[in-house]
């Protein structure tokens, strides 16, 4: 049971704002050639600055997607030092990409000795500890993708490592760090759950934007 | 060479050989290596076997494939324990390497022979982290061979007889032994190491079994009488309509305090606060009334004409209470010192509540309804249990340690159920007699493995927790006994309520000798 279209359908929405929304996720995730016609379609101000940026942020997000994480930290430090400098978790994550490389790629005496040179100085802090506990017990396994801890080696956890140090040299450039389009699927979400919240069990069921599109 | 067929004991049932040998142990775990030595070369028992010193020196000569062989060698060795066993030595061999700077061979070790053992994941984990740190090459042969001393100790724990003997295995016998004696031990009241040099056997002059004082202040039968938690006074209730405050002395006499005037029926409990600074009065057909122990004085009375209160419990806060009321439309109440009320459990389905009390924990709400169901609610969870005897309950007592409570039943029987609910049975005491009225019991002496009851045959009965018949019955008074109490403090001391109107404080036979170092 969804929300009554006739209940928004009267809200006026300016094309700006949607040209904005479009734009800014197509800028967050480096479609460059996207942003090139839309931009030509709609005839909206260039952003500044972004085309050089782009092509770097495009670089690096695809080789820590890839698990090339050494390549992706070069790259980042060439664009600003800082940015992993005070972000010691994006710096450990990336790390650790580069040791689960070596893991899959069963180099694993040099796997071994990245983590006693890289990673074990991490290891003095609690919270980096535990990770690095799990990270190391793939060394025990000759088939890591058997281990309990299989899921430090897929996809999804590189993506996660990816869009977050996307989302580190967005911020450093003073772009925004999460896409408009993002935070309003977010916001959207929130007000539901308040408003079935408040009316309790006869509330609407929480926000799908999936059940959105298609209704 | 002992002939190992050789037997000691009166039965014929000890080994010899055995027995020397765990002699052997026990004198090098006390420190007596020279004596152990002498003894091994003097008997030709040697404490080792051969097998071990097998195990012991390819342990100390650092042969870690020969020590799991011998070890996949030994048929009585379980395979869990096997594996735990040949982990120690792979990680033995594991770490050495790491200290010699042999990292690759570590990681072989690591992946292809630990990685396939049925132990611990953990444990592998473990081992797969303690590569981590760059060790300090250069190694002490010191620190080596102690290691290797460990390993061994380790390894023969694992180790099964009678190629290791489980360890301090003469200590262990000898405490089956005396748990045994104190297990059976009725009137077992003391603490501490019990002498070897006898059987043991408590006598019974540690329980209060004879009179040492009778307390005449109230002018009607005796209802109820309750220590104070700190052992320091005696609360007694009357059908005279008051209550009295007593003082225990230093000597174990008591004498009066206060009397509590102000109630307008006959009061027939009486609750100290946690803290011991108030109490508690209510009888059956009475309100409630809070009294400052100090003054004497009443503070607060709660409800009026029509609310009845049957029993009340304090919160271990000693700020508020639960009241249950035996009128059925009225259930359990919470309220606090101000006379507030904070909580209630009302309802049509609420039947009339016969007694009812917190655990001293806190944790959970004990109460007796209508006439044969306990109710066991957990405060935290708010989830209850209940329990459905068969015969009329008249009071509840909980123990000490909020891990148990009793009931007693019109069919003569008192009943311990466990507070947690792993017990499907009750424990069962039987000997008194409880047909037709209240008659109330506690828990009590040392560590309170004791219970007293009343009983309307004018005696006060005794049982150990372990068995069902009691041990003592004491006589004195001449109309029923309605309620008893055991001083928390006070092992020895024992208090009774009865209809002849007395209170009497019971003590053990020799109290005039007062040996007092048992009970420390």
């Amino acid at each position: 049971m969804d929300l009554d279209p006739r209940q928004y359908e009267n809200i006026a929405i300016n094309d700006d704002d949607v040209h904005s929304v479009v734009l800014s996720y197509l800028i967050h995730n480096c479609y460059k050639e996207s942003v090139d016609s839309f931009i030509a379609c709609t005839g909206m101000k260039q952003p500044e600055n972004y085309m050089e940026n782009m092509e770097k942020r495009k670089k690096i997000f695809h080789f820590a997607l890839e698990g090339n994480a050494l390549k992706a930290i070069e790259l980042t430090d060439q664009l600003a030092q800082e940015i992993l400098q005070k972000n010691k978790d994006l710096q450990f994550d990336l790390l650790s990409l580069h040791f689960v490389e070596l893991i899959c790629s069963r180099k694993c005496s040099e796997a071994l000795e990245f983590a006693q040179t890289k990673l074990s100085p991490f290891g003095k802090e609690q919270k980096y500890m535990e990770k690095l506990e799990d990270f190391m017990a793939l060394l025990a396994y000759k088939d890591p993708e058997k281990s309990p801890m299989f899921h430090l080696l897929s996809l999804e956890y590189r993506q996660q490592v990816a869009d977050n140090l996307n989302r580190a040299i967005l911020e450093h450039l003073n772009l925004p760090s999460y896409t408009a389009m993002e935070r309003l699927i977010q916001q959207a979400t929130v007000v539901r759950q308040c408003l079935n919240q408040e009316a309790g069990k006869d509330g609407l069921a929480p926000f799908s934007l999936k059940d959105f599109l298609k209704s | 060479m002992e002939d190992t067929c050789d037997v000691l004991g009166s039965e014929g049932l000890i080994k010899k050989h055995e027995f020397v040998r765990i002699i052997v142990q026990c004198l090098y775990s006390l420190g007596y290596a020279k004596s152990a030595s002498f003894l091994e070369s003097e008997s030709g028992v040697s404490y080792k076997s051969e097998e071990f010193r097998l195990l012991e020196s390819h342990v100390i000569n650092g042969n870690w494939d020969g020590c799991i062989s011998f070890l996949n060698s030994l048929r009585d060795l379980l395979g869990e324990t096997r594996d735990s066993a040949v982990f120690l030595v792979l990680r033995q061999c594991l770490m050495e390497y790491l200290k010699h700077g042999e990292d690759k061979l570590a990681l072989d070790v690591l992946r292809k022979r630990v990685s396939g053992l049925h132990v611990d994941r953990y444990k592998i984990h473990g081992l797969a982290n303690s590569m981590l740190s760059l060790k300090d090459v250069g190694v002490d042969g010191d620190v080596v061979i102690d290691s290797r001393k460990d390993l061994l100790k380790d390894l023969e724990k694992l180790l099964p007889p009678p190629i290791a003997v489980p360890e301090r295995r003469l200590e262990h016998l000898v405490e089956t032994t005396i748990t045994a004696w104190v297990d059976s031990c009725l009137y077992h009241t003391s603490l501490g190491p019990v002498s070897l040099y006898e059987d043991h056997r408590c006598g019974r002059d540690q329980i209060p079994t004879t009179t040492t004082q009778i307390l005449t202040g109230h002018r009607n039968e005796v209802w109820f009488v309750q220590f104070s938690n700190n052992g320091e006074h005696l609360a007694s209730s009357s059908n005279d309509c008051t209550a009295i405050i007593w003082k225990v002395l230093e000597d174990g006499k008591l004498t009066l305090k206060h009397t509590l005037c102000g109630h307008q029926h006959a009061v027939s409990f009486v609750v100290w606060s946690p803290d011991d600074t108030k109490l508690l009065t209510c009888g059956n057909t009475e309100v409630l009334k809070l009294w400052d122990v100090e003054t004497g004085t009443c503070m607060q009375t709660f409800g009026n004409q029509g609310f009845v209160v049957s029993s009340c419990a304090w919160f271990p806060n000693s700020k508020q209470f639960v009241c249950g009321s035996s009128d059925p439309e009225k259930g359990i109440c919470m309220w606090d010192c101000e006379g507030n009320e904070i909580k209630a459990w009302r309802g049509m389905r609420m039947p009339k509540v016969v007694d009812i009390s917190v655990t001293p924990d806190g944790e959970y709400l004990i109460s007796i309804f209508l006439d044969k169901e306990i109710r066991i609610l957990h405060l935290g969870t708010n989830v209850e249990r209940v329990i459905s005897e068969e015969h009329p309950i008249t009071s509840l007592s909980v123990s000490g340690d909020s891990k148990f409570f009793i009931v007693n039943l019109n069919s003569q029987e008192i009943h311990m159920w466990d507070v947690a609910g792993q017990w499907d049975k009750p424990l069962r005491y039987t000997g008194h007699k409880q047909r037709k009225y209240v008659i109330r019991s506690c828990f009590g002496g040392l560590n309170g493995k004791f219970i007293a009851s009343g009983s309307e045959n004018s005696q006060v009965y005794i049982w150990n927790t372990r068995n069902s018949k009691p041990i003592e019955v004491l006589s004195g008074h001449s109309l029923t006994v309605n309620c008893v109490s055991w001083n928390p403090k006070r092992p020895q001391m024992l208090a009774s309520a009865s209809d002849d109107h007395t209170v009497r404080i019971w003590g053990p036979q020799l109290l005039g000798e007062k040996k007092r170092c048992n009970l420390n």
